[in-house]
């Protein structure tokens, strides 16, 4: 197809408004497309031009934010970063991403997502309190330190991981593989303490033993994330931690400032009195 | 660490009755391949051959062994499958406890034959 030349597209799209419809339908749009036309600009054209009810997420039109999830073709892709012509066909079925319930049309409740996600605590734990509430420096890290976590940063969580896991699918109880998958990076980072109370959570019932190993979050993961790796190594860890064979490292240290190091800028006082 | 001794124990009793199922059907037919190459050896599956394999202290520890870790290997696997169904944490209490009562009810009935077969001829 040259650049300029358009054709027409079938977008059947699965429709659901749980205030009227008791269960989903399909609706088909015809739309015009061109080469280089995703997804998301097929979904932003119906909106603007055949019908405004449309519902679906999006936000940076990139494939930077994670909002545009969706199964294109029975596959989870980010509507975005997929172009109509890498179908080779003159119809498109969308539906909203499976394992998650539908708040409407192609929109699903991330919310689950979110807390699992959060239940493993994605951030730096350290056991100094004091530093970790009021950092003085900043923390020492190697490159080869930094290369044994750096890809599991790219997630987005956009949840293509967990539409396309099959154990996601029967356990609606399972962390899923985004969860699994941060889990490792915390503890994979030098510079984390918490170590221990993540392996705790992740060993529990749900989680990281039962994964089957169907590697599909990493092959559907639009960033090029490998959650199903993660998810080895979190076991590895956390059965070395278990037999008692697990090396320990002292967690990364503080970075001395530099001498010639400007001052931390002083927070201005509030402009508002506080009561 | 209870989930992860038990997926240690899973694959440890999986890798043992792989081991004690190969010695296990290797002794019951290996006489139909040593007769193929003109050696004459007893065949284990008659009466005479069994009672005399179950007078030996070897083939009573691999047969208990073989029982024990079976059962071990396939009810946890069958609790790993149930906890996929969603059922809630006190059903799901309430069936590992019926897996266990099921295996220690079993075990003791398997053991029970080769024991007392063992004891009678000592």
């Amino acid at each position: 197809m040259s650049s300029d030349a358009v054709k027409k597209i079938t977008f059947r799209v699965q429709r659901l408004d749980p205030e009227k419809d008791r269960k989903p339908h399909f609706q088909e749009f015809i739309l015009p497309v061109k080469r280089g036309t995703t997804v998301l600009e097929g979904l932003l054209y119906i909106k603007e031009n055949l019908d405004s009810s449309l519902a679906f997420r999006t936000s940076c039109r990139m494939g930077v934010c994670g909002s545009c999830g969706m199964l294109i073709n029975e596959y989870p892709h980010l509507a975005c970063h997929t172009q109509v012509e890498e179908f080779h066909s003159d119809m498109l079925t969308l539906k909203p991403l499976p394992n998650m319930d539908i708040i409407k049309d192609l929109v699903p409740r991330l919310n689950t997502l979110f807390e699992h996600h959060k239940s493993v605590k994605p951030y730096i734990i350290r056991d100094d309190k004091e530093e970790m509430e009021k950092p003085t420096a900043g923390y020492l890290q190697k490159p080869q330190e930094l290369d044994e976590f750096l890809q599991f940063t790219y997630c987005i969580k956009c949840g293509l991981c967990i539409a396309a896991c099959p154990t996601s699918a029967s356990d609606k109880a399972f962390l899923g593989p985004q969860a699994l998958g941060q889990a490792y990076r915390y503890c994979a980072d030098s510079r984390d303490e918490g170590r221990d109370q993540r392996y705790q959570i992740v060993e529990k019932d749900h989680a990281v033993w039962n994964c089957h190993f169907a590697a599909a979050c990493s092959e559907a993961c639009p960033k090029g994330v490998d959650p199903a790796l993660a998810i080895q190594l979190l076991r590895k860890g956390v059965v070395a931690k278990s037999l008692g064979v697990k090396k320990t490292s002292a967690p990364a240290s503080l970075a001395t400032p530099l001498p010639q190091a400007r001052p931390k800028i002083e927070v201005p006082e509030f402009t508002v009195k506080q009561k | 660490m209870k989930n992860t001794y038990l997926q240690i124990s899973q694959m440890i009793t999986g890798a043992l009755v792989a081991i004690l199922l190969a010695i296990h059907i290797a002794a019951q037919q290996s006489y139909v391949v040593l007769g193929l190459l003109g050696i004459k050896v007893a065949d284990p599956t008659t009466w005479v051959s069994m009672m005399e394999r179950a007078h030996q202290g070897s083939w009573v520890g691999i047969y208990i062994a073989l029982l024990a870790f079976g059962l071990f290997h396939a009810l946890n696997g069958l609790r790993n499958i149930l906890l996929e169904t969603n059922l809630s944490a006190s059903a799901m209490r309430i069936l590992t406890g019926c897996l266990i009562a099921f295996g220690v009810i079993f075990l003791i009935l398997g053991t029970y034959t080769p024991i007392a077969l063992f004891s009678s001829y000592r």
